[in-house]
């Protein structure tokens, strides 16, 4: 059903009930508002344009109205993207305890709202089910490690740890989104031996994925991350949310074209990279990128051409710039558009292993989110495959952008407006809304 | 008058005309090859350059010149492999010209021939025997490579081939220390220590960084080798690691016999002391001063090196030692006077922060003609607070009176209160201003008066022998004093603010179950700001003693019943750590 037409439903249905004929006139009154005990109660909105005190921490509350069994609306391209959400006192409680800025909102101030979101490119877009979230990181990871845990954690969003182990023995299926901690999915250990060589921080990495490969019969590091990529596209194909940031990103679709051929140096898995590898890499395995040239070189701290600015490569690496979030149409490219609300249109980049996306590796069907003007790069990138989608989005922490090994842990509590980890906290509130926008 | 253009600048004698007519072309055509190479390369067009090296290394293949220049072209365009057959020509031309084979090492090892490197290595060993360079810059093209196993075996293979087990020592400590194996670069570093002192510097600030694990492996390396320059390595080390007065009485048994050599590290280990402005570098700082006045000849610097450590002293909280000090300068005939007036400052200083008021003050008025007026002023200040603290509250004040400056109307106020005139400390507070003594105690002046100011009476005797006790340091007494006032106080005016004061003070001792119980009576609704600094207060506590459930149902409470403190920021922040949502800072 098109979401228009579940919108004629619910009017219909409403009309039946004998709802005053002036809310169901547009069409956009969702069936979830019971107009019996609530008609009166009034509304909150959490704007998100500049009004907002903590921009992250009201993904937060909105999710956790979903949480309760509530619902929620979020109303795209209005004030940012802004939510609206009951105005009961838990919310409220919530919204307040949170420090994140609301608006009570009468009936009668919502229909009139509801007449504004008509006349431009705006829509409102109603959230159902909070999706539940997995983090796909090491056991011992830091809480810090991660930009998409620590945002998490910052907005109060509940997720579960995921690791090889859970993802081997099918772990995946209970949930509804997955986040790809900065992983290194060809079994390289990012190629961190060429700088941190007997840091004991690799050495404990090299050993924790050693024993999982052991542990569940693979026969080195590189096979076991060959076939959790392949799980985790497989959990995409059935419907599931991917959201990857950083090594993640790239070297996802490099193991899953490398399917059957050796791209892992000889101290990964004991033999040379397959001279012939770029040649027989498959790339309609893959999700985002195709045709990228390997880097063969165990010696060159970059996995291929699919990341733009080549941090570690001292000869290649390029100057951080300014990414640009696109403009969709609200109506006809919901899910773009939900995945770019902000209230910055342009954001400073930010440096990761994986930066950027080259446009030349990116597969005809990719939606491009977010670029840097004039640069042959796009940074944030969005698709679909078989009954689910997956988001890229380059870079490390969108607040250190220059982030190195063992700097201090970014405090989100110092960025409650940043445009960048807005980015992300999109992309788990999207899931909410999926059953309705997908048929779109 | 027509203008001639010269050819020379300076006057060429006719006849040799004939001579420069042949000579000249020959010279420039043989030059201008190599010059127009250099300005295509300046252009940036490198690949034209790089035609016209290569045309001269055709006619001259050992041409160093236009081999560098030919590298530098090639390498922009990544064409390095081309350079391959130049260098060749270049080894059969000039075989005992170093920079060829440097240029070939680099050349073979961007064109991935690492099989070829050891056998140019041994052309060039055989060129300049003796000489560590060829494996040096084996391993810096093999480092070139991040393949630093391969840079190893190079420096190994040089100390074999010289016959010197000590070559290459810094490059060798320089690997091990990238590669943390601290114990190997700890004896590498020592044996380049040893070739050149030079390199202590640099050994010193490398193995700095190791890591706080590491440390004592590499202490104990150190220990383990003899010689002078691992016990200074290691000396530097723990002077850096928060151990400088083990690394100074350590330093003291290896100084070097000749006194300017003594001198020399005496004064580079000051430097050290003077990173850290804690009591245990202080210390440090001063028994470094002593010991160089000690074995100064000059008496003006040897008697400033004395003041300056008596400073160190008492800025250590070791007042003995630095009365010791003072009293050596005193005893010097050959102190300045400007040394003299530092040391009865210094000594004034030390009687105050003793507690002996009467002798500072005699001190003071006995050399009130050699101590700077500034410097009089302020110890006069500090002397009249002490005698205030003690009790001698007139005294104190008479001292005062004929001082107008802001810092000293700062003072009266204080003395005021500790009499326990509220109406008068807090007038003479006002007319001190903000400006008047440093940031903190402007700061702790506008603490109290916004404590005092919903203070009904204008005199309140309790409170000042209270406070008297919270500046001698009783704290227990004076958090239970101003209890006792507060519970005859009107909440609002006072009594919910003594009890929040009483409360912090209570919390600071460790007693939880006061504090609690006295925050909880400072919670009064006449007073919202303090009830919610009570609530934050409560809630801060409940978190010091692991009741992180009730610390957040506080700090809940908190923000919601005041959601326009000032403070609910810092109560939000407070409930993200509780829940881990952001790193503790």
């Amino acid at each position: 059903m098109k979401r228009r037409d579940l919108f004629r439903a619910s009017s219909a249905t409403l009309l039946a009930l004998g709802a005053p004929a002036a809310l169901v006139r547009w069409g956009t009154w969702p069936g979830w508002l019971e107009l019996s005990d609530r008609a009166n109660t009034p509304w909150l909105l959490l704007p998100m344009d500049d009004g907002q005190s903590d921009h992250l921490k009201a993904y937060g509350v909105t999710f956790r109205v979903l949480q309760r069994g509530g619902r929620a609306e979020w109303f795209l391209n209005h004030r940012g993207g802004s939510f609206l959400v009951p105005g009961d006192q838990v919310t409220v409680r919530d919204a307040a305890l949170a420090g994140v800025s609301s608006e009570p909102v009468t009936e009668a101030q919502l229909i009139d709202l509801r007449a504004q979101l008509k006349q431009g490119n705006t829509d409102a877009v109603p959230l159902e089910k909070p999706p539940k979230v997995a983090v796909y990181a090491p056991p011992n990871a830091s809480p810090w490690d991660d930009a998409v845990t620590m945002v998490l954690n910052y907005a109060g969003i509940e997720f579960d740890k995921v690791w090889d182990t859970e993802v081997g023995s099918q772990g995946l299926k209970k949930y509804d989104w997955l986040h790809l901690h900065h992983e290194d999915f060809t079994g390289q250990y990012s190629k961190f031996f060429l700088n941190y060589a007997g840091a004991p921080w690799l050495a404990d990495m090299v050993q924790q994925n050693q024993r999982v490969a052991k542990a569940l019969g693979y026969p080195n590091v590189p096979a076991l991350k060959k076939a959790m990529a392949n799980e985790i596209r497989a959990f995409v194909e059935r419907g599931g949310f991917l959201f990857a940031m950083c090594t993640a990103t790239e070297t996802l679709d490099l193991a899953l074209a490398a399917t059957g051929v050796d791209i892992a140096a000889a101290y990964a898995d004991g033999t040379p990279i397959d001279p012939e590898a770029a040649r027989k890499l498959d790339w309609t395995r893959t999700l985002a990128f195709k045709d990228a040239q390997l880097e063969l070189s165990p010696n060159v701290p970059a996995f291929s051409d699919i990341d733009g600015h080549q941090v570690n490569s001292l000869d290649r690496r390029q100057q951080l710039g300014a990414f640009k979030l696109f403009n969709f149409s609200a109506t006809i490219d919901p899910v773009p558009t939900m995945l770019v609300q902000n209230h910055r249109d342009v954001i400073p980049d930010f440096y990761g292993l994986t930066t950027s996306f080259t446009k030349r590796t990116l597969k005809p069907s990719v939606t491009i989110l977010a670029d840097e003007p004039g640069a042959a790069w796009a940074k944030y990138i969005h698709g679909e495959l078989g009954q689910g989608t997956w988001t890229f989005y380059g870079g490390h922490d969108p607040e250190d952008p220059q982030h190195q090994i063992g700097d201090p842990p970014t405090d989100l509590s110092l960025h409650p407006h940043s445009p960048g980890y807005r980015l992300i906290l999109n992309n788990v509130l999207f899931p909410a809304a999926k059953k309705r926008e997908l048929k779109t | 008058m027509t203008p001639r253009l010269r050819l020379f600048p300076f006057p060429v004698p006719r006849s040799l005309f004939p001579f420069l007519a042949v000579v000249v072309p020959t010279m420039l055509s043989a030059q201008d090859p190599l010059s127009r190479a250099f300005d295509l390369e300046r252009r940036g067009s490198f690949a034209q350059a790089a035609e016209i090296y290569r045309g001269v290394l055709q006619q001259s293949p050992g041409e160093v010149t236009a081999l560098l220049g030919l590298e530098r072209s090639l390498t922009p365009i990544n064409r390095l492999a081309e350079l391959l057959p130049a260098v060749r020509a270049a080894i059969a031309a000039n075989p005992s010209a170093a920079p060829i084979y440097s240029i070939g090492l680099r050349a073979y090892s961007a064109a991935n021939l690492l099989d070829s490197l050891p056998h140019l290595v041994d052309l060039w060993a055989l060129a300049e025997p003796g000489e560590e360079s060829p494996y040096r810059e084996w391993a810096a093209s093999a480092l070139q490579r991040r393949d630093r196993p391969m840079a190893r075996r190079a420096y190994q293979a040089g100390r074999d081939r010289l016959g010197k087990p000590d070559a290459l020592a810094a490059e060798m400590a320089q690997l091990a220390s990238a590669e943390e194996d601290w114990p190997t670069a700890t004896r590498e570093w020592v044996r380049a220590v040893r070739q050149l002192q030079g390199y202590r510097s640099s050994a010193t600030t490398v193995l700095a960084n190791a890591p706080v694990a590491a440390r004592p492996v590499v202490l104990s390396t150190l220990a383990k080798e003899p010689g002078p320059e691992a016990a200074r390595i290691a000396v530097d080390l723990r002077a850096r690691w928060g151990d400088p007065v083990g690394a100074f009485e350590t330093l003291l048994g290896i100084l070097p016999t000749p006194l300017p050599q003594q001198l020399d590290v005496l004064q580079g280990f000051l430097e050290l002391t003077r990173l850290d402005g804690s009591a245990i570098y202080q210390l440090a700082q001063a028994r470094t001063l002593e010991a160089l006045a000690d074995r100064w000849t000059n008496p003006p610097q040897r008697a400033r090196f004395r003041l300056d450590a008596a400073r160190a002293y008492a800025a250590a909280g070791q007042p003995e030692p630095a009365r010791k000090v003072l009293g050596q300068i005193a005893a010097d005939p050959g102190s300045g006077p400007a040394v003299a007036a530092g040391a009865t400052t210094t000594l004034i200083e030390l009687l105050v922060r003793d507690g002996k008021a009467d002798e500072a003050a005699a001190q003071l008025e006995k050399y009130r003609s050699t101590v700077p007026v500034d410097d009089y002023l302020r110890l006069r200040r500090a002397v009249a607070l002490r005698w205030a603290q003690s009790g001698a509250l007139e005294r104190a004040d008479q001292m005062l009176a004929a001082d107008s400056t802001i810092e000293a109307l700062a003072v009266r106020g204080r003395i005021r209160l500790y009499a326990g005139d509220i109406k008068g400390a807090s007038d003479y507070w006002r007319q001190a201003g903000p400006f008047a003594g440093t940031r903190e105690e402007a700061t702790d002046r506008s603490i109290w008066l916004a404590l005092l100011q919903p203070i009904q009476p204008d005199t309140l005797v309790a409170f000042g022998q209270a406070l008297q006790l919270l500046d001698r340091g009783d704290t227990l007494k004076a958090a239970q004093s101003f209890e006792r006032i507060a519970a005859g106080l009107p909440p609002g005016a006072g009594g919910a603010d003594l009890h929040l004061l009483a409360g912090r003070l209570q919390a600071a001792t460790g007693r939880a179950t006061d504090a609690e119980r006295l925050f909880r009576a400072a919670m009064v609704k006449e007073m919202p700001g303090t009830a919610a600094a009570a609530l934050l207060e409560l809630g801060r506590l409940q978190l010091a003693t692991d009741r992180r459930a009730e610390a957040t149902q506080t700090l809940e409470e908190m923000i919601l019943t005041y959601p326009t403190s000032a403070l609910v920021p810092q109560a939000r922040r407070l409930l993200d750590q509780t829940r881990n949502a952001v790193p503790r800072t």
